[in-house]
């Protein structure tokens, strides 16, 4: 029997329908982009375009336009290239391996992660690509027939793995995505109005009809590319630190590198959405959706990356005393002590020591601190890779050929530049596609919405006011033969015996709430979003309050022209604000004004 | 008679219908209609959409038609030359002398264009020695920026009017009694002797020759001239010193006979030979010569004379009674005492210019009784013949005007004399002056006439260097510009001659005269003088003419030495700085200024290229830059004072008297307390005069010359000769110093920045000559050994026996390329650098990419000074529990007065290589020869090689340096004539490709498909490779490592041979021999037990 632990808090908050997902996840979709939108993708823009002039020149000049020298002939290029992949890491992991392992939670993330993966190995392939002294034969990598005799690719070289183990990751990455998209872009389609859209929509649904039998095949997909995906995850960055581990430079001839690099990679993919997420939410108003639990899961998985990562850090450099080989030796010395010294204490510091601090509750269920951290997890997470390549190549075997590496412009811009590409696209994203799985989401509403703990899910009143609407909704169709409603059957049958479930409801909210929540509407009437007025223009009424009349449910002028003092009181419930606020600001009798002089 | 032909039996018979066919153009009808009629065609419509098809399809056509890869025309023979085969290079011997070194070369022809010069061991004095300045000069010929053509008054004029002009004039100078000079460089050659001789004579009147040095040794002559009664520079003969005592002499790069002295000093340090020769120097700035010596000791230019007399009292020769610092004395008395138990196999010999000095040598080698010796007076030396005291006197005399002709021949007084600006103002106002300089350079360009020389390998000439040694230069090219060969140009104008053109062989038969005349009679070996002639030429020198030397007899003339030598200690008496300039090996005295590859050549102690700087102590920068000096962390000095990339040098001003430079410094450890020496050779074209772009600054981004606010552009470096001084009727090259801190900064641009090897003995191995002498190779070159497992017991193992990997290749089949680098022969002179260039059109780089570590040189030549951690060093090794006090820190900072190893590093051609396993695309493989071969064609450009190489000796294309304008300054291959010194054999590399030493792949072609043709299998030295072939000392020997009868396979087994990094199991087919110094202590040994690595 399952069993749900009290004190879990649920994964979503609040009163939330299906139909409140649909209308909650495609409303940046329908609605207008505001302002912060235009202004973002027009930074990500410039960024954009600068990389790509960077770029450009790049190509026509020559790799000397870096920084790069006979000693460093890596630096910039792949540590962005091993950075960009480990972000990538996340997206895969969440909605494959967690996917394997039943977590629900990852339902709030795996969506937006998966993109920011995919665009993450976008930008980290590209790296490898316009690191080439000769781009234009780069298709040499791949093991075409050709006419060049016997000519074969290197079967030895970790870099030709690195060309297998990306482009399958990106495929695998990329189709996983995909499907799991389908289904919300045929909500979409069934949505929209403008023709170009829905076209547009329609296309991408791949005629998804929602029948039972396509709900089947999605899942076994899934499944399979789970499982597909699952080793990937491990291979990717193994193979990738295969490219140091294997060669013979003090510093990149290390065995411990494959579970390092990929702890690694957890760790600062995880930190990027964490970075993406907690502005996601905010922007998007998904906090019902993706709260403080979500984000301590992800610290907590930070924590224990991170701190594998510190372990392997410490490792390193007690077997490079360890071993007696002075290279060694002297190659973590000088990480630590040489003229790169500033590199190796940043990496130190955020990554061993900030991530410690985790352990507080306080701290990982603190939003604005879980922010900062996820930002110093990737700078710390970009200076592992930089002490690695350049500081071991820096100051090799043969003293004659120590130098130092000094960035120049076109390092900087180029790798400004990808994280400007990366910004477009995870914006464009954001914009059109469904930033968390609409129908996912729905599978685990009654294991933890509210409304269905507290019976609503039982054919009680609040759902069927809204179903009018419900048979666009194709995703409700799929409920009940998805693969993780038994348990939630079970729970229900169990909450509704469960004396202590009962006396649960009672400290919690109110059902009282939601009856005059009903009462309220029977009164003002109902509307839909797309009638929505501005109501801002009632004095009291900022953004905040207007959203959050809007996710009651009430749209119009008309409605609040309507509301009585009764009214009020279960509003300043439902919006937690103070009570007498809206009746001394008089919004009926505003809205009433309004109206009539429209 | 008119024959008729017929087509055919109708035409014949003129049959009807034939008639009525012959006017049709087609006989039978054409099936027009049947094709146009038919449906198909009419019901083919050409749609809106099948018209822009074709249309898209038309100009995708034609754009792709369109780009074409770009057509180098070749265009063959139509009559081949006899002697040339397309492919096949031919050799010439012939001779170099530019008036400061001589060398007789060998030089590599290929389709008529010269292009690669190396020593000729075989024929003539110098034995295969040669420096990086004769190796380079074949760059010098196709300078474009040569002139094409006589000037007057700076017009293009023609040779005609040139000739009629100066013969005349010249003839009414003679005539109305003026005074006509010749100043020129040395001249060792007797047909341009007895050409200058018709001159005067023809000419008549008041006219001499003056021959100037710009770096004089004309104490040496004068001091001669007092002891032996002739004004002689002996014959020096150091293979056979066991004891050689150098005060600033730096013998194997510059002084005097360098490419004698160095292949004979080469020998004396192999220790095989059971025997080394212990070398003191005495020196302020540290040379070459100080950097390879046993025992140096920094002192200051005006203590040379102390020295001396130190020595010589402690020899047991005459006390001249000055008093003696005791640090000096102490130094002295140790090599006197080796000089002692040396007597008549040492030398002793100095480069100060200053008589007193230089007699006093003389009585301490007369002493030791090493003249008739080790120094031969009775066949001197030709070389360095300037006088002066003349030269000052001619000065004088054109500043005062007293002189109405002048010719210049191949010297640049304007750029090197102290008072050069002063002689050029006056040079504009003699009336005939003109000068045979192949630039419009600083003193051509001030000369009413110009009337320019060929290249030295556009033409004939003879050369004496030695009494008894005569040499021929022939040319190998015809004069690629309207140039004119001067001596002609003197026999024109003396009216012994016709002015010919291009082929003219005036100066040819002119030449071929006096040998007949002089050379021919003094032998005895050729019947005919045909067969004589054309041996002679063949082999780049005559046989040496027996002429019985003039036995001199030394008397002592150090009389009123201490008083000199008094003088000297007085001259800077009291000043806080002495400053000396010196001459390095790189440029010389300034001829190379614009030769992209030795401006690009780093130095060889402080590996800059491109520039230079003042060299100082590094306590006296920190003093004179106000920065910290703590004695116990001299790193934070060495870090303040770094010197790469973004770092930038400090700037200061030296001043002497009332001239001063200013230039960045340079901390040289082994640089004396309380001097600061800078380089000639360098500020060359301080007028923006023509003589090649190289010889200019260009902006930090290489995007264009730097130019002044003026438009002028800006000379590389400052020019030291302008703080020289004409002393007591000696050039002085030292002189009290004020230095200053501008506060300004600057790049320097060095390939290497890091000083110490680290302590890294698997690296670099060297020891003393007793330990080696000791016999137990395990003490001083312990083999690697791994403790492994096996059998059930631990065992030690060679790592050489361990591997991964199969054999590869197999030992024994085939050929094994392989090659030897002795480090104790070594000199770290840097002709192997220029040699590869040269040879493998290694591209040139220029200072901007040097200083972003991104030079080229295939071939490196690593420098490393000794650390003042070194002892700890080995005690930290030996026992990890006493390390007190070790710092890895102090390991970086090179000692105050350093030993020097010189290791030149390039592909070790690695049998296991980690290079050609990360490879994605196998553009870099292991041939069955044992190379480690790099598919230009097939790389992409990952560089993962270069990062996976241990000895860093890849090289990548960062940029298209043959075209991308950021390098048409110091690039040569910009230039049209520049490409001409290409090697067919080698592809130049595109951009984004890796390239690296290929052991001269294409040499190993050549030797194979030589010995093929002939029948015969490879032998040994059928195959060198370029840096082995010029290598002066021998250094390097490469061959055939499964021919067992090969030298490199007998040196790869002997007890010095070592792998560099031979732990990391990559299995190198370089083998270096440990460095052995010829030191009393055991200075740098101890048994090597790393295990388990």
């Amino acid at each position: 029997m399952h069993k749900e632990s009290d004190i879990r808090i649920p994964l979503i908050l609040g009163d939330k329908s299906y139909r409140d997902i649909t209308d909650d996840i495609i409303r940046p979709i329908e609605s207008k982009a505001p302002k912060g939108w235009y202004i973002l993708i027009s930074i990500c823009g410039l960024f954009a375009l600068w990389g790509i002039g960077c770029i450009v020149y790049l190509l026509g000049t020559g790799i000397g336009t870096w920084g790069l020298n006979k000693s460093v002939e890596w630096a910039w290029d792949i540590t962005n290239f091993v950075w960009w992949v480990g972000i990538g890491h996340a997206g895969t992991l969440i909605s494959a391996v967690l996917l394997l392992f039943r977590q629900k939670w990852r339902m709030a993330i795996n969506r937006a992660a998966e993109a920011m993966t995919i665009f993450a190995v976008m930008m980290a392939g590209l790296f490898p690509l316009i690191h080439m002294g000769r781009l234009w034969v780069g298709y040499w990598v791949f093991p075409l027939p050709n006419q060049f005799g016997s000519m074969w690719v290197n079967f030895n070289s970790p870099l030709l793995w690195d060309v297998f183990a990306i482009s399958t990751y990106f495929s695998v990455g990329l189709v996983f995505w995909y499907i799991g998209l389908i289904p919300d872009f045929a909500t979409i389609r069934d949505r929209v109005t403008k023709p170009m859209s829905k076209k547009v929509y329609s296309i991408l649904s791949f005629g998804w009809t929602g029948g039972a039998k396509a709900w089947n095949r999605f899942e076994i997909v899934s499944l399979v590319l789970a499982g597909l995906a699952t080793p990937l995850v491990f291979s990717v960055h193994s193979i990738v630190s295969f490219d140091f581990a294997t060669s013979v430079i003090p510093g990149w001839h290390t065995t411990i590198f494959p579970p390092y690099f990929v702890a690694g990679a957890v760790f600062s993919g995880f930190a990027m959405v964490q970075t993406l997420m907690l502005i996601l939410r905010k922007a998007f108003k998904l906090e019902a959706y993706l709260h403080t639990k979500h984000v301590e899961y992800m610290n907590i998985v930070i924590i224990t990356t991170g701190s594998i990562v510190g372990v392997a850090y410490i490792t390193e450099l007690f077997i490079s005393w360890y071993s007696g080989v002075e290279y060694e030796a002297y190659a973590f010395l000088n990480r630590a002590t040489g003229p790169y010294w500033w590199a190796y204490w940043s990496m130190m510091t955020c990554n061993v020591i900030s991530p410690q601090l985790f352990w507080f509750k306080k701290l990982r269920t603190n939003l604005t601190f879980t922010f900062i951290m996820s930002i110093i997890v990737n700078i710390g997470m970009w200076f592992e890779r930089f002490v690695i390549i350049v500081t071991s190549i820096h100051r090799d075997y043969v003293p004659s050929s120590w130098t130092y590496f000094h960035p120049t412009w076109v390092d900087i811009g180029v790798y400004v530049g990808t994280l400007g590409v990366f910004g477009v696209l995870y914006l464009l994203f954001a914009r059109y596609f469904p930033v968390m799985p609409i129908a996912e989401l729905k599978t685990i509403l009654k294991s933890s919405g509210q409304n269905f703990k507290q019976g609503y899910g039982h054919g009680a009143g609040y759902w069927d006011k809204h179903a009018h609407h419900g048979h666009d909704d194709h995703s409700h169709a799929h409920v009940e033969t998805h693969e993780v409603e038994t348990p939630v059957i079970e729970k229900t049958i169990e909450e509704v015996t469960s004396p202590e479930v009962e006396a649960a409801k009672e400290v919690t909210t109110s059902t009282l709430e939601d009856n005059n929540d009903l009462k309220l509407f029977e009164r003002i009437g109902t509307a839909t979003e797309s009638e929505k007025d501005d109501l801002k223009k009632i004095s009291g009424i900022g953004p905040v309050l207007e959203s959050k009349l809007n996710d009651i449910g009430i749209f119009t002028i008309a409605q609040i022209s309507k509301l009585t003092k009764e009214d009020y009181e279960i509003l300043n419930a439902l919006t937690d604000s103070s009570t007498a606020k809206a009746e001394n600001d008089d919004w009926a009798g505003q809205a009433t004004q309004l109206m009539n002089e429209n | 008679m008119n024959k008729t032909y017929w087509k055919g039996l109708d035409e014949k018979s003129q049959s009807p219908e034939f008639k009525t066919k012959a006017n049709q153009e087609f006989p039978e009808d054409l099936p027009i209609e049947d094709f146009v009629g038919s449906e198909e065609v009419t019901g083919f419509k050409t749609g809106r959409r099948d018209f822009l098809k074709f249309l898209g399809f038309g100009v995708a056509a034609a754009t792709l038609a369109s780009c074409e890869a770009p057509v180098i025309k070749s265009i063959p023979y139509i009559d081949k030359p006899e002697d040339i085969t397309p492919g096949v290079a031919n050799w010439y011997a012939s001779t170099f002398f530019d008036g400061n070194d001589f060398a007789n070369i060998l030089v590599k022809s290929r389709e008529g264009r010269p292009i690669w010069i190396k020593g000729n061991s075989a024929y003539g004095i110098t034995k295969g020695g040669l420096t990086p300045r004769i190796n380079a000069s074949v760059l010098d010929l196709y300078n474009g920026e040569r002139l094409n053509f006589p000037t007057m008054e700076g017009a293009e004029a023609t040779w005609t009017d040139v000739d009629a002009n100066i013969s005349k004039e010249l003839k009414d100078i003679a005539k109305s009694g003026g005074k006509i000079r010749i100043l020129s460089s040395t001249i060792a050659s007797p047909s341009t002797l007895q050409a200058i001789e018709l001159f005067k004579s023809k000419i008549g009147g008041d006219i001499e020759l003056v021959q100037y040095d710009a770096v004089s040794y004309s104490a040496i002559r004068k001091a001669n001239e007092k002891s032996f009664g002739k004004a002689i520079i002996p014959d020096y003969d150091f293979s056979k010193a066991k004891s050689i005592v150098s005060i600033d002499a730096d013998f194997i790069s510059n002084w005097i006979f360098p490419t004698k002295f160095q292949t004979e000093y080469a020998n004396t340090r192999k220790p095989e030979n059971g025997w080394m020769s212990r070398h003191f120097q005495f020196e302020s700035v540290m040379t070459l010569t100080g950097a390879n010596s046993d025992y140096r000791t920094m002192i200051k230019p005006s203590q040379h004379g102390l020295v001396a007399a130190a020595i010589l009292k402690h020899v047991g020769g005459k006390d001249l009674g000055v008093s003696i610092p005791d640090e000096i004395d102490a130094a002295a008395k140790k090599a006197a005492d080796s000089l002692k138990a040396n007597k008549g196999e040492s030398i002793v010999v100095a480069g100060t210019n200053d008589v007193a000095v230089q007699t006093i040598l003389n009585a301490i080698n007369d002493t030791l009784g090493n003249y008739g010796k080790t120094i031969d007076t009775s066949k001197p030396l030709m070389v360095k013949q300037g006088d002066d005291a003349k030269v000052e006197a001619l000065v004088n005399d054109v500043i005062g005007g007293k002189i109405k002709g002048l010719i210049l021949y191949n010297t640049n007084p304007v750029y090197s004399l102290p008072n050069g600006a002063e002689f050029g103002e006056a040079l504009k106002s003699v009336p005939t002056s003109v000068s045979f300089s192949q630039f419009a350079d600083e003193s051509a360009s001030k000369c009413k006439y110009v009337c320019p020389d060929h290249n030295y390998l556009e033409s004939w000439n003879d050369y004496n260097i030695k009494l008894g040694n005569y040499a021929i230069q022939q040319p190998l090219i015809r004069p690629l510009f309207n140039t004119r060969q001067a001596q002609e140009s003197l026999l024109v104008w003396a009216g012994e001659a016709e002015r010919g053109d291009r082929e003219s062989k005036a100066y040819y038969s002119f030449m071929q005269k006096t040998w007949e005349q002089y050379g021919f009679p003094a032998q005895s070996e050729y019947s005919t003088f045909t067969e004589y002639w054309n041996w002679s030429v063949h082999n780049g020198s005559s046989i040496e003419v027996a002429i019985p030397g003039e036995t001199l007899t030394y008397t002592d003339a150090t009389s009123g030495a201490a008083n000199a030598i008094s003088a000297m200690v007085a001259k800077t008496d009291g000043a806080k700085f002495e400053f000396a300039t010196y001459v390095t090996g790189e440029l010389g005295e300034g001829q190379y200024a614009a030769n992209p590859w030795l401006q690009e050549l780093p130095n060889a102690i402080t590996k800059v290229t491109w520039d230079n700087y003042v060299t100082m102590n590094i306590q006296d920068a920190c003093d004179v830059l106000g920065i910290a000096w703590d004695k116990d962390n001299q790193i934070a000095a060495y870090n303040a004072l770094h010197i790469g990339q973004e770092e930038k040098a400090y700037v200061v001003t030296v001043k002497v008297g009332e001239k001063s430079l200013t230039l960045p410094v340079y901390p040289l450890p082994g640089q004396a307390r309380g001097t600061v020496g800078i380089a000639v050779g360098y500020g060359r074209g301080t007028g923006d005069e023509k003589i090649g772009k190289a010889a200019y600054q260009v902006e930090l981004d290489q995007t264009g010359a730097y130019q002044t606010k003026d438009g002028k552009r800006v000379p590389i470096g400052g020019n030291a000769f302008t703080l020289t001084s004409f002393e007591n009727g000696q050039i002085s090259n030292f002189a009290s110093a004020d230095i200053s801190n501008t506060g300004e900064k600057y790049s320097l641009a060095c390939t290497q920045t890091h000083h110490t090897i680290m302590g890294r003995t698997s690296v670099l191995k060297e020891t003393d000559f007793n330990t080696y002498l000791a016999g137990d190779r395990n003490v001083y070159n312990h083999p690697h050994e791994l403790h492994i497992h096996e059998n059930g017991g631990g065992v030690h193992k060679p790592v050489g026996e361990i591997g991964l990997w199969d054999e590869h290749p197999v030992e024994l089949v085939g050929h094994r390329w392989a090659m030897s680098v002795d480090l104790s022969s070594c000199n770290g002179c840097g002709v192997c650098i220029v040699a590869c260039h040269s040879e493998n059109n290694v591209p040139v780089v220029g200072k901007d990419e040097i200083r972003r570590s991104r030079d080229m040189h295939w071939l490196r030549m690593d420098r490393y000074f000794s650390s003042i951690e070194d002892e700890k060093r080995k005690k930290y090794d030996a026992d990890y529990k006493n390390n007190e006090g070790f710092s890895y820190d102090n390991l970086e900072v090179p000692e105050e007065s350093p030993e020097v190893v010189f290791m030149p590093m390039m592909c070790q051609h690695c049998n296991h290589a980690p290079c050609e396993t990360v490879c994605p695309v196998a553009a870099t493989t292991h041939s069955d020869e044992g190379l480690n071969m790099m598919a230009y064609n097939r790389c992409i450009g990952t560089r993962y090689c270069g990062n996976n190489c241990p000895y860093k000796v890849r090289r990548f294309n960062w940029f298209n340096y043959r075209d991308y304008k950021k390098f048409d300054k110091v690039n040569a291959s910009h230039d049209e004539y520049a490409r001409l010194v290409l090697n067919p054999d080698v592809v130049v590399r595109s951009r984004g490709v890796m390239e690296k030493c290929t052991f001269c792949v294409q040499r190993i072609q050549e030797g194979k498909l030589n010995a093929k043709s002939e029948m015969r299998t490879v032998v040994d030295g059928d195959v060198v490779t370029a840096c082995a072939d010029a290598c002066p000392s021998g250094a390097i020997t490469f061959g055939d490592w499964n021919d067992t009868s090969s030298a490199v396979n007998a040196l790869s087994k002997n007890d010095r041979a070592y792998q560099a990094l031979e732990e990391i199991g990559v299995k190198p087919n370089v083998y270096y021999q440990v460095k052995v110094r010829n030191v009393d202590i055991a200075k740098a040994e101890h048994s090597e037990e790393h295990e388990g690595h």
